[in-house]
């Protein structure tokens, strides 16, 4: 699998939020609901992912956890292409 | 002849360049019932021609539409298969022969759930212009046998003054000079047809000299007909909806997408009664195919915004399901269409996490050195729709798509 790194996905998710006018904080810890990304945003960065690897990703594999900030979100999508 | 089609059969036909009349087109020897396989426009005229005069039963379909299985089909049908050959020497017999039915005609629907299905009709049952029409001269830019091509071959065949521009495949992107030559005052199209030639070569199709111009066989997006009025203010510009199971059921010519709702469950002698059971269009028309009484369920979806009945798309594909909200594919069709620097749009739903489905689309921006970028185009339609209608990927492709039926799956 053609996987994206870690910076990369990040790029993809500023991207996201740059589209709706908003701009990605540098910080990891920064709150999703305070950067108002939602369930909308995610999975519009999933199919982000999805385009730049050419694969679809598994959303069934390792269930959904907790997502509270932007680190949290970079996290599952790395763990996610690797399933 | 049968009576009613004598009246056009001195109009003036254009076909390959070639100037002719209805009368002066060559007499082909057809068996009954005969499934005419055609890639030439002119075997095709010459096929209704020789209907209009014998009444022989006949199925007219350009060849690119029929594969080897439905040739068998029809065989087994009783139909004798000719074509696509020139000469229509190439004629395959029936594998059980039937008495024909005498006035009838086949089309093929275009299939949009699969194979295409025959619908029977009669030259009768395809003729819904029967009022005293001005003189015009139609441009015919559809595939042979299609029930838009029907519309506008009965049209010349049964009224004088209604002459005939065909436009073969391979001319389609150059039409609107062989029109401008021609003085085509009147053309239908689907409204995929209409924005490719806007989007193509505008100034050419200004140099036509439309007084007419109708818009068929899709749904009609407002941006599509505010283009075209500002190209021909003086024209009248309707769009139709029609079909070969209900016929022309609809017809508008205010300039308007989607039709007035007052338009509903209205009964009129003679007229076909519109109404709506959930989402879906129901038609109960005179001008039904054969086997199709009563009210036809029609599959496409409507919704009524502004008092206007719009007509978005197929209910099978039109409604997208985003996170448990429903979004109509063809209100954000038309919402992106009407970006100035937009010259077509498709929208579908993609499979999504969290959400299910995610509204995404694709584009072709009027000219390519001054596309909008996918940010311009998400904030466009975020000043316009809910956020969960928002597409999300916006794709941009050179070209509009088209099919052989003018259409091009929006």
């Amino acid at each position: 699998m053609n996987e994206l790194s870690r910076a990369h996905i990040r790029d993809l998710m500023s991207q996201v939020l740059a589209n709706q006018g908003r701009t990605l904080p540098d910080d990891d810890a920064a709150d999703l609901r305070e950067i108002g990304f939602r369930s909308l945003d995610f999975s519009e960065l999933a199919l982000r992912v999805e385009d730049a690897t050419g694969e679809e990703l598994n959303f069934d594999a390792p269930g959904l956890r907790r997502i509270a900030t932007v680190g949290d979100v970079l996290d599952f999508l790395e763990t996610l292409q690797r399933q | 002849m049968t009576t009613g089609t004598r009246a056009g059969l001195d109009n003036r036909i254009v076909v390959g360049g070639h100037v002719s009349t209805w009368r002066e087109l060559p007499e082909p020897v057809l068996p009954s019932p005969a499934a005419v396989l055609t890639a030439r426009p002119a075997d095709a005229l010459a096929a209704a021609r020789h209907h209009a005069g014998h009444g022989t039963e006949l199925l007219l379909a350009s060849a690119g539409r029929v594969d080897q299985a439905m040739r068998d089909e029809l065989r087994e049908a009783g139909f004798t298969v000719i074509g696509p050959e020139p000469d229509g020497g190439h004629a395959a017999p029936p594998v059980r022969a039937r008495p024909a039915e005498p006035g009838r005609l086949w089309l093929l629907t275009s299939g949009s759930t699969g194979r295409p299905k025959r619908v029977g009709h009669t030259l009768e049952s395809l003729t819904t212009v029967r009022g005293v029409q001005p003189a015009r001269t139609w441009l015919c830019p559809y595939a042979p046998g299609t029930y838009a091509w029907w519309q506008v071959v009965t049209l010349s065949l049964t009224q004088p003054d209604q002459h005939l521009v065909v436009v073969d495949a391979d001319e389609l992107d150059e039409w609107p000079a062989l029109a401008a030559a021609h003085r085509v005052d009147a053309a239908s199209g689907t409204p995929t047809f209409w924005r490719r030639t806007l989007h193509r070569d505008g100034a050419a199709l200004a140099r036509v000299p439309l007084r007419q111009l109708t818009l068929g066989g899709e749904p009609v997006d407002q941006a599509v007909l505010d283009q075209l009025r500002e190209l021909f203010p003086a024209a009248r510009i309707s769009w139709i909806y029609a079909s070969s199971e209900v016929g022309a059921s609809i017809v508008v010519h205010d300039g308007r997408a989607g039709f007035p709702v007052e338009w509903l469950d209205r009964r009129m002698p003679g007229r076909p009664t519109l109404s709506v059971d959930g989402e879906e269009l129901v038609i109960t028309s005179p001008h039904h195919g054969a086997g199709l009484d009563g009210p036809v369920r029609t599959g496409d979806r409507v919704q009524v915004v502004d008092g206007r009945v719009l007509i978005t798309g197929r209910l099978d594909s039109d409604e997208i399901n985003v996170g448990g909200s429903k979004v109509s594919a063809g209100l954000v069709r038309g919402v992106l269409a009407a970006h100035p620097r937009l010259a077509w749009a498709r929208v579908t739903g993609r499979r999504a996490p969290l959400l299910g489905r995610m509204v995404v689309a694709e584009v072709v921006p009027t000219t390519s050195d001054d596309a909008p970028d996918e940010a311009e185009l998400v904030r466009w339609c975020a000043d316009r729709l809910p956020d969960h209608a928002v597409p999300r990927r916006i794709r941009l492709l050179p070209e509009i798509p088209v099919k052989e039926t003018l259409k091009s799956d929006v």
